[in-house]
């Protein structure tokens, strides 16, 4: 998966318009990024990609770009 | 009406999948509003058994920190109308069962015809949320009839 289509995939998760969610978007900046949208990430990330988060992953992720990267170092991400 | 809209367990494997029914008379006073002259359950009912029948099955696997309350509905599909008096047979597959949260695929069948499907996503509520003596009246009753024969307990 290529980082434009990783974004539109976040996008589509937390139900943004694409182009509002960016390398440098927040998750304050996310409406949905809220404590269902946290359970909604890790069940997609699961499903989708087999991704299982540790509770640190899960407490550390704050922005679009640490979704990235754990995407990144399960290999999921193009480099 | 109550809102329990499960009736009856037929057939659960805690965790994993479960088969149970409902069926709403025809003199519930919903069916005065939906729709006068044509009553028809309506679709969030019908989500609403799929979602309290999954949500059974997972209580029923007891490892949770907490009840399955329904979090998201992902999709849901409405094919045929269903009539009041008609037997609607709730079929759940859990599809993700983890600590925090849970998936399920759902349909509900009448007649040996497939009316309704979804996709339904769960959270857990922590026990002590709800009242003390707060029983699941329809998971008692198919435990009573089916007592647990293996680790997982009534929930």
């Amino acid at each position: 998966m290529t980082q434009q289509e990783a974004l539109e995939w976040i996008a589509k998760l937390f139900e943004e318009k694409p182009e509002r969610v960016t390398v440098d978007t927040v998750r304050g900046d996310i409406p949905a990024w809220d404590s269902l949208g946290v359970l909604t990430l890790m069940a997609d990330l699961d499903n989708n990609f087999g991704i299982q988060l540790s509770d640190d992953e899960v407490q550390g992720m704050r922005t679009v770009k640490d979704i990235l990267e754990i995407l990144r170092r399960n290999g999921q991400l193009a480099p | 009406m109550r809102f329990v809209l499960v009736d009856t367990i037929h057939r659960l494997e805690p965790g994993k999948s479960i088969t149970a029914s409902k069926r709403l008379a025809a003199g519930e006073e919903l069916f005065r509003d939906h729709f006068p002259g044509f009553p028809v359950v309506p679709g969030v009912l019908l989500t609403e058994m799929m979602a309290q029948a999954a949500g059974k099955c997972l209580d029923a696997d007891g490892t949770h920190p907490g009840r399955a309350m329904l979090g998201k509905i992902r999709s849901a599909n409405f094919r045929e109308w269903v009539r009041p008096d008609q037997d609607a047979v709730i079929h759940a597959e859990i599809t993700q069962n983890r600590p925090a949260y849970a998936t399920a695929d759902c349909f509900v069948e009448v007649d040996g015809r497939k009316v309704c499907s979804a996709d339904l996503f769960f959270v857990f509520v922590p026990h002590e949320r709800f009242a003390p003596d707060y029983r699941d009246e329809v998971l008692d009753a198919y435990w009573k009839a089916n007592p647990p024969t293996g680790t997982t307990g009534s929930g």
